[in-house]
């Protein structure tokens, strides 16, 4: 049987979407995540894309995606039993994850609900918050999206087209960042509590997490005063851009001193092609064979050659328009040529490289739509762990799927109690 | 910040750290920000691309004074040895017996030519924990590829799904997944398998595809693909449920600066609480928009009237306004925002000032977690070119000062 590297740890995961990835990353290690829904289920159940296009709060994708491997059970955290239940199940855990807003956080406090007191009841417990701008500061209370983050943490301004609005990226990447963050911290916390018997609160802000995304844009604010702007892919200079192919569009980086094959490589390749045109005479090839930082950097050296660089862009992207976007990147990776495709889902999907690497995994995922279950080919791991690599074990949860197993069977509760608290919906 | 209670979780734990630019150096400052001996292996003939970037200390030249650089290295020690050198592998080796973890974002061809791969590793040191971040992994037909952030934005269907519908796609203006995605994976990975060889005493190889990576915070878009056959397309700033939902043109600044605001619409009582705000304005009373149907339906339309509300607005008062009724809101902060305006980065002391011998007083991003009782912190600011090498070469690999100089003049060390 392979090992876990998180074997043996018990997670109690209260997030919703903006914290669903930090335990999915500890549950698909080893860990033992057990959701804490309430009554009726996790609200972020409703998000696309659903099975089969079917919304309902067992067919999200995104749900299914996120909660593979974990545990659920319901509980009620505005009823005095509901409070209890979740105390007993605490004293079974090692790390709590929630991503409470600060309304939320307060309406619990005052139903005593208080980390701080299970930690002093529990010194080894480690509780991870989860929040938008963090637990303190004047931001604190502040409600959070993905869109908020980002635009918050310095990264929308410079995403986008420059003639348009600031942008969004896609893939609700505040909340992979949220979780990967918080991932972090719930992993050193774990480490030094296994060492001194202490566990301690862990707090990630997703707008401190994702401004580390600014690049250099608040260094160069420091260093020299100017913000960095929204550039898109403005074909500054040729051969770095997005360009259409014939069936799509590539990304196109190359001539950039020390990052793969100089521009001299671009014109043998169209040479090859019979589509270089005039760039092979002598009036372009010194100018690419001396292609270098200060073309790239300074604007005055750019326009010193300006009519040279135009009619290579020109050529250039006749080129790539020749060629399909399978062809361009890989024959253009062939000749160490820094070119990307820019993929859909389905490129993905349909890549020969990940199909050889057996990055995809086999998943069935009940639906409560028949009897049938999903047979999913789903996303794999981030990571390749040789000795304790991440696995899906289990499919996302129904609601409560797990209320027998873990009241009964683990926390020790009466069976006849249980019936008892589910009547009063406290589960 | 310092310490306030005991000793970080990762101080006893060594890493050599052969990576460079941006996504290997950024995994290890998280692992040295909370407490390892980080050993940065760097050499004259590949000097690290960041350190020849941008930013830099204006009047400055050198290796010392790119911000790019430095901000991703602090608390690290700086160590020059030329792996091209004849006699640099026993060096390496030596250094590799005293870590506990290997970190590398060399391409595979690299990293074997120099003799780095798990297997002779381990023959080194056999519970090292040894971390390669390959661009497209260690296997498959991509092996060999070159890229980095710029190229995986497109290669993980980032740059297709982001941006309008009706242009081209337009990348996301930086190395996005360079600086979380790649590097918080990696030490995931790295903080599970330190707790594994805690228990168990074994080490492992940790291989991390960079395109794998990023593509599994891809999920949703690709088990639409793969599970309905839906092949996603970009949607601007659109949501598939919150309506009125984007960024929206204020006010210019005095100085000519463009303002805007995000605003995030989940629920009818926030929708009636953005028009209590926005009482009087057009949209407030136009039937279309009443539910959130009708706001879908119209989404294009509402753009337009929203923006011209919010057009007279200042952005940073607006966003605040909204968020006192409960509306999720936040000013597009650029970077004199985040730097000199932001009052709640400021109160939390999310950014560091270190002195550097070169830049003097400059910015460093704090860590990317925060924890109470032991939180990471930066000891030192970043390394200068090489700072360390007589140091690590006789305090941690043992070298007598003869030794060194042998190995400098033969051209190991510099």
């Amino acid at each position: 049987m392979t090992q876990s590297a998180l074997d043996g740890v018990r997670i109690l995961d209260l997030t919703s979407e903006m914290g669903w990835y930090c335990g999915k990353l500890l549950a698909d290690l080893g860990a033992d995540v057990i959701k804490v829904e309430p009554v009726g289920g996790d609200p972020s159940r409703g998000r696309a894309p659903f099975w089969q296009g079917i919304p309902g709060r067992e067919t999200s994708l995104r749900f299914w995606y996120f909660n593979a491997n974990k545990r659920s059970v319901t509980l009620d955290l505005g009823q005095f039993d509901g409070r209890w239940l979740f105390g007993e199940l605490v004293k079974t855990a090692d790390i709590v994850i929630e991503s409470w807003t600060a309304a939320e956080r307060a309406e619990l406090a005052e139903h005593d609900v208080d980390p701080d007191a299970y930690m002093e009841a529990q010194p080894a417990l480690i509780w991870v918050s989860i929040t938008g701008f963090g637990l303190d500061g004047p931001r604190a209370g502040w409600e959070v999206t993905d869109i908020v983050a980002q635009a918050a943490a310095g990264i929308a301004t410079l995403a986008g087209y420059p003639d348009g609005s600031p942008m969004r990226i896609a893939g609700n990447q505040a909340y992979a960042v949220a979780g990967i963050s918080a991932a972090q911290g719930a992993l050193l916390a774990l480490l030094q509590a296994e060492a001194t018997g202490s566990g301690q609160r862990v707090e990630t802000s997703i707008q401190e997490a994702l401004s580390i995304c600014q690049e250099t844009a608040h260094l160069q604010w420091d260093f020299q005063g100017t913000s960095r702007e929204r550039v898109g892919e403005s074909h500054r200079l040729p051969g770095i851009g997005t360009y259409e192919t014939s069936d799509g569009y590539i990304f196109s980086m190359v001539g950039v001193p020390g990052f793969g094959a100089p521009w001299t490589e671009v014109i043998g390749w169209m040479d090859e092609s019979g589509m270089a045109e005039d760039l092979t005479e002598p009036e372009y090839a010194n100018t690419f064979a001396n292609f270098n930082m200060r073309i790239l950097l300074d604007e005055e050296e750019q326009a010193k050659h300006a009519p040279v660089l135009a009619r290579a862009q020109e050529v250039l992207t006749r080129f790539y328009a020749s060629k399909t976007t399978m062809e361009a990147y890989e024959e253009g990776q062939s000749r160490r040529l820094l070119i990307g495709q820019v993929a859909t889902p389905s490129d993905i999907a349909d890549s020969e490289h990940l199909a050889v690497r057996e990055w995809w995994l086999e998943l069935n995922q009940p639906t409560r739509l028949g009897s049938e279950d999903a047979a999913l080919r789903y996303p794999g791991p981030p990571y390749h762990l040789s000795e304790t690599p991440a696995s899906i074990r289990r499919p996302a949860p129904q609601i409560g799927e797990h209320n027998q197993e873990v009241w009964v069977d683990e926390v020790g509760i009466p069976a006849e109690d249980l019936i008892a608290f589910a009547g009063e919906g406290a589960i | 910040m310092t310490a306030t209670n005991g000793s970080r979780p990762l101080e006893g734990i060594r890493v050599a750290d052969f990576s460079w630019f941006g996504v290997g150096p950024i995994a290890a400052r998280t692992l040295a920000d909370f407490g390892a001996d980080v050993i940065r292996i760097e050499s004259e003939a590949r000097v690290d691309g960041l350190r020849l970037g941008q930013p830099i200390k204006p009047g400055k030249t050198g290796y010392n004074v790119c911000a790019y650089f430095n901000n991703f290295n602090a608390d690290k020690r700086s160590f020059l040895l030329n792996m091209s050198a004849e006699g640099s592998q026993e060096v390496a080796y030596r250094l590799i017996e005293r870590s506990d973890v290997f970190l590398s974002n060399l391409t595979p061809r690299i990293f074997e030519r120099w003799n780095l791969t798990y297997e002779q590793l381990r023959e080194v040191k056999p519970d090292i924990i040894a971390a390669y971040m390959p661009m497209q992994g260690l296997s498959g037909p991509h092996r060999d590829f070159l890229g980095f952030g710029a190229v995986l934005t497109p290669t993980t269907g980032i740059s297709h799904l982001s941006g309008d519908p009706d242009r081209a796609p337009v990348g996301v203006g930086t190395n996005y997944p360079d600086y979380v995605v790649n590097p918080g994976h990696t030490v995931i990975a790295i903080l599970a398998a330190l707790r594994h060889r805690r228990k168990t005493g074994q080490g492992q190889r940790i291989e991390l595809a960079q395109v794998e990576s990023v593509a599994a915070t891809m999920g949703p878009s690709l088990l639409d693909y793969t599970a309905n056959g839906v092949n996603q397309v970009r949607n601007g700033n659109k949501s598939s449920w919150m309506c009125p939902h984007g960024i929206y043109r204020c006010a210019d600044d005095p100085s000519g600066r463009e303002r805007w605001i995000a605003i995030a619409v989940g629920d009818d009582a926030q929708w009636e609480s953005l028009r209590a705000v926005a009482e009087g304005a057009a949209f407030t009373t136009d039937d279309r928009f009443a539910t959130l149907l009708g706001r879908r339906r119209h989404e294009d339309e509402l753009y337009i009237t929203l923006s011209d509300w919010t057009a007279s607005f200042d952005a940073a008062a607006l966003a605040l306004q909204l968020q006192s009724v409960g509306v999720a809101a936040a000013l597009v902060q650029d970077a004199e925002d985040m730097c000199e305006h932001d009052d709640h980065l400021a109160a939390r002391g999310f950014y560091e000032y270190l002195d550097h011998p070169e830049t003097d007083i400059s910015l460093y991003d704090g860590p990317i977690v925060k924890l109470h009782e032991t939180p990471g912190y930066l000891a030192s600011p970043a390394p200068l070119f090489g700072q360390h090498t007589y140091e690590v070469a006789t305090q941690v690999l043992g070298y007598s000062a003869d030794e060194v100089a042998e190995l400098t003049s033969s051209g190991v060390l510099s």
